[in-house]
């Protein structure tokens, strides 16, 4: 059998080595365009998330509920690490996030009005933040204290 | 003739990356659109707020399986008629709501049927509270219809309770919760 020819590749015209390298300028553009696009879109992604009118709703919610579901004589924490953080950010005292009338709970992280969700349960909510008895901080969690409603006489 | 035309494949480039970015916009719209309408809507937390009520008044008729004392009448020991009237007193229950709704407009409903043991069917005590119109939104058949979702949501649950005599009776507890502006986009 006839013995094939050996194929020299460098010499095929896709393969030329003296072919300037150069750096296109629409090229790297197109590239960062791309991935400022997807960065705007992961943040966007993230911060809706955790934003304060998402979070102000949950809380609001979650303590009508442990409320609701509670008797007198109960004390609940509560984890509000990520409402502390965006307090934080919109330099709101922690302390003052949460504002409880009768049986309307009101959660407040931003400058706006914040969010109202009343509870049916009759009883009594206190509620504090929880300080770090080393470093006199506030630890990111609250404490629900449910008691009985005393009736004041007018 | 003869003439050679030589193909720009400098142009071809760019329209395939104005598409490429008319194709990204749709993606970063269609994303954009999905994150708010799926963090627009209010968390829905009727049904578990009308387990929560039933719970309640479930554990305010009766403790330990015994029927509270107060639900019969001291002379003939029979069951109170009048209980209903001050029930949500009785029972620590508050029906206030918050800003946004008129007083008038109740968002919660009760409603309590006490049977004896030997008849289920014919109640012997039925007693309710709250806003009455609720209690028609619990018997609509709704079949994961958008329409319906505005309406209130119920929650309907039995217990079997003893009077101070050993006598048993069957307590059915339905309730209902509107407040479908918080709740329902």
């Amino acid at each position: 059998m006839k013995k094939r020819e050996k194929v020299n590749f460098s010499r095929l015209p896709f393969t030329k080595k003296d072919k300037k390298g150069t750096i296109l300028v629409e090229n790297i553009i197109f590239i960062i365009l791309n991935m400022i696009f997807l960065i705007v879109l992961i943040l966007f992604l993230v911060r809706q998330g955790s934003g304060a009118i998402v979070l102000e709703e949950t809380y609001a919610k979650q303590i009508a509920m442990i409320a609701d579901a509670s008797q007198p004589i109960m004390l609940i924490k509560m984890d509000m690490s990520k409402g502390k953080e965006i307090s934080d950010n919109n330099k709101i005292d922690f302390n003052k996030i949460i504002s409880i009338d009768g049986n309307i709970v009101s959660v407040r992280l931003s400058g706006d009005e914040g969010y109202e969700y009343a509870f049916f349960n009759d009883v009594d909510v206190g509620h504090y933040p929880e300080i770090d008895d080393i470093t006199g901080e506030y630890t990111g969690m609250y404490i629900f204290t449910i008691n009985k409603k005393v009736e004041v006489a007018e | 003739m003869g003439k050679e035309y030589k193909i720009n494949k400098n142009g071809t480039d760019k329209i395939l990356s104005m598409y490429w970015f008319v194709l990204l916009t749709l993606i970063a719209g269609g994303v954009f659109a999905m994150v708010y309408v799926f963090y627009g809507a209010p968390y829905d937390i009727r049904e578990v707020e009308s387990a929560l009520l039933v719970e309640k008044i479930a554990d305010c008729i009766s403790e330990r399986g015994t029927i509270d004392s107060e639900f019969f009448a001291a002379d003939s020991g029979e069951l109170n008629a009048n209980i209903g009237e001050d029930f949500i007193k009785k029972c620590f229950l508050n029906f206030e709501v918050e800003k946004g709704y008129t007083e008038n407009e109740i968002q919660y409903f009760y409603e309590v049927e006490f049977y004896t043991i030997k008849n289920t069917e014919a109640s012997i005590l039925s007693f309710n509270g709250g806003n009455t119109n609720l209690r028609e939104d619990c018997f609509i058949k709704k079949e994961n219809d958008k329409e319906y979702t505005s309406l209130a949501k119920c929650t309907q649950n039995g217990l079997y309770a003893l009077d101070s005599e050993g006598n048993q009776y069957l307590i059915k507890i339905l309730s209902a919760i509107d407040k479908s502006e918080k709740n329902v986009k």
